[in-house]
């Protein structure tokens, strides 16, 4: 099968470097030879960072900076630096006593589990209401839009009672990852981005496909798939910082400590351990998470093909 | 899928539609056998709507339907629930809160539209003018995100302590301000509320303006610059145009999750300081745990209802109204 | 009302607790085997102290080999609580705060227990205002207290000190607790006196300050409950705090503290003084690492006709969702595990001895649940155990049972509390704050509510 030469603009990511080289913005080269503009440009660039850095950045150390503060120095004192010295006694205790190991498996479990569910949900989903289109497709996509505007509190216990019945299967789902994996399927955002990312796939992929006898499923693995790489990986980013951040729901149906991840345990043990252990606990947990982020961050931007998806 | 077939002729309904020529392929394709449903699709269709089904089914929209019974039912989760018809419904419209609750709400929703849906696009405006180290503005950009908000709150608490020592005022003593109250005092509370949201999910929404900046094609500012575009012109007549898309969704979405919120004030203020800050969500929690222990569910199904039949309205009329500048 | 969790730390376990006097109480379960979940200590409680609670379920199955018990940390929410509730999936065994007490027997959410209770051999030995708490209006038993505090004021010896104040001479009325917030305010820049405004626990503390100068937030005429938020005892502690907060600016700069973050402030030496329950030392030393040294806690000024002590504690209660046998082994799990301490020399001991070996503080001033005698006796038993400085706490202990006692309001409770909470941030956030018109409108809402049942 030939691959067509027209491609979204986002598929044509998968050829970085070309891509990049040709990559232009608002700004011409022409533009940028001028010296006002330059040198309005640089202010901007330098301020546009100071301020980064404050909002981003600063919190962030400052989080750091009391997990080896002494309790009572961070409260009197929230923005001296060190008024009685470091205490690097107070990372190893929390780290022990928190027992952050166990908890942190448990966060891969949740996350890992609440992706692969959302990202089959998510692409199936997508396929069905945006390419096959059964004819009823369009009252299918109201319900899951409807969803988004029922505010998530009010359904915590009904939501329970399915977990504790779940329909066919008929043991509680309760203190197992399922509690979790499988309500975080039922997510009507995922189901948007990926369906207008395929609504903007070019039709002519689809009719060649179809012509040289490709059903669906083959059309589905062989084509869509290989050619939403970069709405997945949107998709995957939102969905394991969203499994990584989420505290009620968790709260609820994981009440076994040993099953809990670091964003359930961690508000649990507040009122248990003192303010500096916390808040060392803290730093050690939000550390997780921004160094995944920035591993994958390459990745992520480059592939980063919303574009496609909500253009339009 | 094999229907009785009505005689087209005494069904005044179905005379009119035969006058379209959509309708009769509709009344057609109703006729259609098993097989034929099979042939053209059907089973593969379910197959691939069959996980979105059951999950949705089993975990998003059979709880919706249990907590839209509910709203009409009395109960305190223990005993069978008695219907009450509309009791729910009046005790909440009743509740004095409620109207300060919605035009707090309403006054959060408008603040985070002035100084939250700009920031984001402007940032990312700037960001994709960075000539060097782009990555390293998203990744600052993209950090708050990746806090979770229990960290946040915890350490936003800490910058807006009202005392001189607070970290805001702290950095405001430096350059001669004097201490602010921030969330203790009920006018600066909502907009303090605000200002944290925003840095809280601004960088998400970065990223999103970031990619869709790329989609530009390159050759509408080439056209632009054989016109003789400066670059105020070429972001106002290309790249926000060219961005519209994303912009309209982006706001309905933004909109959305404002007359949501919960996690700030629940979490800050828990409402105060003297219901300045309480909103329809922190209303609703209020009904189903926090004040009568489960046993007001009804209310918080109510009100839920009501919000949800609300924004359901406004995303109609909104989409309505956008639907001649979205394509 | 926040010390649901303390209760439990306070609880913990007595190793080789006499079996005879555990198995004395109710009679058997009836035929076969029992399992019932009970709440053990909050979760980051030491691993010592979850052994030790171990041992105790094993000493208790020893005694009832009928019955096996499975213990989960606990920690109470509301959305955990009401979805537990619904899906009958709480534990068998659980303890509230008796702030939530009248509302649960209200919603028809707690087991009757009463035929169990009264199986057992103290059952009319219970001081009768404590049981009430307890007790519906058809005079029913939903529980057992277990705990009882009375509201005091604390106050930071350390901070006493540097603003020149004597910390063995607590101020002893109202006026006396101003000028010295004032002093404090200004010679050390620090907050003289706190006030809990959120969370509810504006108007938990409201009612406190009420209390002692003889206000009731509602009244009992035979069934009908009247809501009586403006009452003269109210306006004057709002008047109270209305004169630090704009005339002396004593009260520091956060109006939003709730049972946590004040605890947590004054932990941290920031605050002089604030009225809260007899029993959060606990809390103060275990998260907020205070120094006990620096503790001082004294019994709360009454003034005029009517004045008392707003009371509290904690109530141990069971599923109502479980079937008679698992009630009958419910109850005799109380009785084993937090009553017995409170009654017999061995169980008291063992108890005091596993808390002190676990570190956690012995003696922490409490009220009685059946009678002084009792109190004190128990209290003997344990003296050599005590690591909580009594001559710092004695400015309370030595008044406290001489004060009255006040119930907390019994008709939805916490929307009462929450609507008050409105009135005290008002008063402390806005110097034009029109009390009379704020109390008249919590009086008219609340009614509402109690009204409609």
């Amino acid at each position: 099968m030939t691959i067509p030469k027209i491609l979204p603009r986002a598929g044509r990511r998968r050829g970085a470097k070309v891509v990049d080289a040709n990559e232009r913005s608002i700004i011409s080269a022409s533009d940028w030879r001028r010296r006002g503009t330059r040198g309005t440009f640089t202010v901007l660039n330098g301020v546009l960072l100071l301020v980064l850095v404050v909002f981003g950045l600063g919190p962030i150390l400052w989080l750091a900076k009391s997990a080896i503060t002494p309790t009572q120095d961070t409260l009197q004192s929230p923005m001296a630096l060190f008024p009685h010295g470091v205490d690097w006694g107070i990372i190893v205790t929390a780290w022990t006593e928190v027992h952050i190991d166990v908890q942190f498996v448990n966060t891969i479990w949740v996350a890992l589990g609440s992706w692969i569910v959302q990202i089959i949900v998510a692409t199936t989903a997508g396929y069905a209401l945006s390419v096959l289109k059964p004819r009823y497709a369009g009252i299918l996509n109201g319900l899951v839009l409807a969803t988004l505007f029922v505010p998530a509190v009010v359904l915590l216990v009904p939501l329970y009672l399915v977990i504790i019945h779940p329909p066919l299967i008929q043991t509680s789902l309760i203190n197992t990852f399922w509690a979790v994996w499988l309500p975080a399927g039922a997510n009507a955002f995922n189901i948007l981005l990926v369906k207008r990312f395929f609504d903007n796939l070019p039709r002519e992929v689809f009719e060649a496909a179809r012509t040289e006898g490709a059903g669906p499923f083959r059309l589905f693995w062989s084509i869509v798939l290989p050619m939403s790489r970069p709405i997945l990986g949107v998709i995957s980013v939102f969905a394991i910082i969203a499994a990584y951040k989420d505290y009620l729901w968790p709260l609820l149906v994981l009440r076994d400590p040993s099953v809990q991840p670091l964003s359930v345990r961690l508000p649990t043990l507040q009122k248990a351990i003192e303010l500096d252990v916390y808040l060392a606990a803290l730093a050690i947990a939000t550390i997780i998470p921004i160094v995944f982020f920035l591993v994958f961050q390459r990745a992520f931007l480059k592939s980063a093909g919303l574009g496609g998806a909500i253009k339009g | 899928m094999t229907t009785v077939e009505t005689p087209p002729i005494i069904d005044l309904a179905a005379a009119s539609a035969a006058a379209s020529p959509q309708r009769v392929i509709v009344q057609r394709t109703r006729k259609r056998n098993f097989g034929t449903w099979v042939r053209g699709g059907g089973v593969s269709n379910l197959v691939f709507l069959l996980p979105m089904l059951v999950i949705f089914g089993a975990f998003s929209w059979y709880p919706i339907v249990q907590a839209l019974v509910m709203s009409f039912q009395k109960t305190n989760l223990v005993t069978p629930a008695i219907f009450v018809g509309w009791d729910n419904f009046a005790r909440v419209l009743h509740d004095p809160n409620l109207y300060v609750a919605i035009q707090n709400t309403g006054y959060f929703a408008l603040l985070a539209l002035i100084f939250g849906y700009p920031v984001p696009l402007v940032a990312a405006v700037l960001m994709s003018e960075v000539r060097r180290g782009k990555g390293l503005f998203s990744a600052l950009a993209y950090l708050p995100v990746v806090v979770p908000p229990v960290v946040a709150v915890l350490l936003w608490k800490f910058f807006y302590d009202g005392r001189p020592e607070g970290v805001f005022n702290t950095i405001l003593g430096w350059v001669g301000i004097p201490p602010q109250p921030w969330i203790q005092n009920a006018i600066e509370a909502m907009p303090s509320l605000v200002l944290e949201a925003t840095w809280a999910a601004a960088g998400g929404t970065v990223i999103i303006y970031l990619a869709a900046l790329t989609s530009v094609p390159p050759e509408l500012y080439d056209a632009a610059e054989v016109d003789g575009a400066s670059i105020w012109q070429k972001i106002w007549h290309v790249t926000l145009p060219q961005l519209r898309g994303v912009l309209i969704i982006t706001l309905i979405l933004q909109i959305i999750g404002t007359s949501q919120v919960f996690l700030e004030p629940f979490l800050f203020t828990g409402g105060g300081p003297a219901n300045a800050t309480i909103t329809i969500l922190l209303l609703i929690y209020r009904y189903a745990f926090q004040n009568s222990l489960g046993g007001n569910y009804g209310a918080a199904t109510a009100l839920s209802v009501m919000l949800a039949l609300f924004l359901a309205a406004l995303s109609l009329i909104y989409f309505q109204l956008t639907k001649r500048w979205s394509s | 009302m926040k010390s649901r969790s303390k209760a439990l730390i306070a609880g913990i376990a007595a190793i080789g607790v006499i079996a005879s006097l555990a198995a004395c109480s109710t009679p058997a379960a009836g035929d076969g085997k029992v399992t019932i979940t009970v709440v053990s200590l909050i979760p980051g409680s030491d691993q010592s102290a979850f052994d030790a609670f171990d041992a105790q379920v094993a000493q208790f199955e020893k005694a009832n080999p009928n019955i096996t018990v499975k213990s989960q940390e606990y920690e109470w929410t509301g959305p955990t609580f009401a979805a537990q509730l619904a899906g009958g999936t709480l534990p068998d065994v659980f303890t509230i705060p008796f702030t939530d007490g009248k509302t649960l027997i209200e919603n028809g959410q707690l087991a009757d227990i009463t035929d169990l209770v009264n199986g057992l051999d103290y059952s009319s030995k219970f001081n009768p205002n404590v049981l009430s708490q307890a007790q519906g209006t058809d005079g029913k038993i939903y529980g057992l207290p277990t705990a009882a505090y009375g509201n005091g004021l604390q106050y930071n010896r350390a901070i006493f000190t540097a603003a020149g104040l004597d910390p063995d001479k607590p101020p002893t009325t109202w006026a006396e607790v101003r000028a010295d917030a004032k002093i404090i305010a200004d010679k050390t820049g620090l907050t003289g006196f706190a006030q809990m405004a959120a969370s509810n626990t504006g108007g938990w503390q409201l009612a406190v300050g009420s209390a002692t100068r003889g206000g009731r937030l509602e009244v009992k005429n035979g069934d009908s409950v009247t809501v009586t938020a403006d009452n003269a005892g109210t306006k004057a502690t709002l008047e109270y705090l209305k004169a630090l907060r704009w005339e002396d600016n004593s009260m520091g700069a956060n109006f939003l503290l709730d049972w946590g973050t004040i605890n947590q402030a004054f932990g941290a030496g920031q605050i002089g003084m604030y009225t809260s329950g007899s029993d959060i030392f606990t809390n103060l030393v275990q998260s907020q690492a205070m120094d006990p040294a620096n503790y001082g806690l004294a019994s709360l000024p009454l003034e005029g006709k009517d004045a008392g002590v707003l009371a509290g504690g904690t109530i141990a209660t069971v599923n109502i969702k479980a079937t008679d046998a698992v009630k009958a082994a419910a109850v005799k799990w109380i009785d084993f595990y937090y009553m017995q301490k409170l009654l017999n020399k061995d169980a008291a001991i063992l108890d005091a001895k596993t808390l002190s070996e676990a570190n956690q503080p012995v003696g922490v001033p409490a009220l009685p649940i059946f009678d002084k005698a009792t109190l004190t006796q128990s209290q003997e038993w344990i003296k050599d155990y005590i690591n909580v400085p009594q001559n710092q706490v004695s400015f309370f202990l030595d008044n406290i049972f001489d004060q009255p006692t006040v119930a907390e309001p019994i008709s939805h409770t916490q929307e009462l509390y929450a609507a008050l909470d409105v009135v005290v941030q008002s008063v402390l956030t806005d110097p034009n704050a029109d009390i009379d018109a704020l109390l008249k409108q919590v009086n008219t809402d609340v009614q509402a509510l109690v009204d409609a049942g």
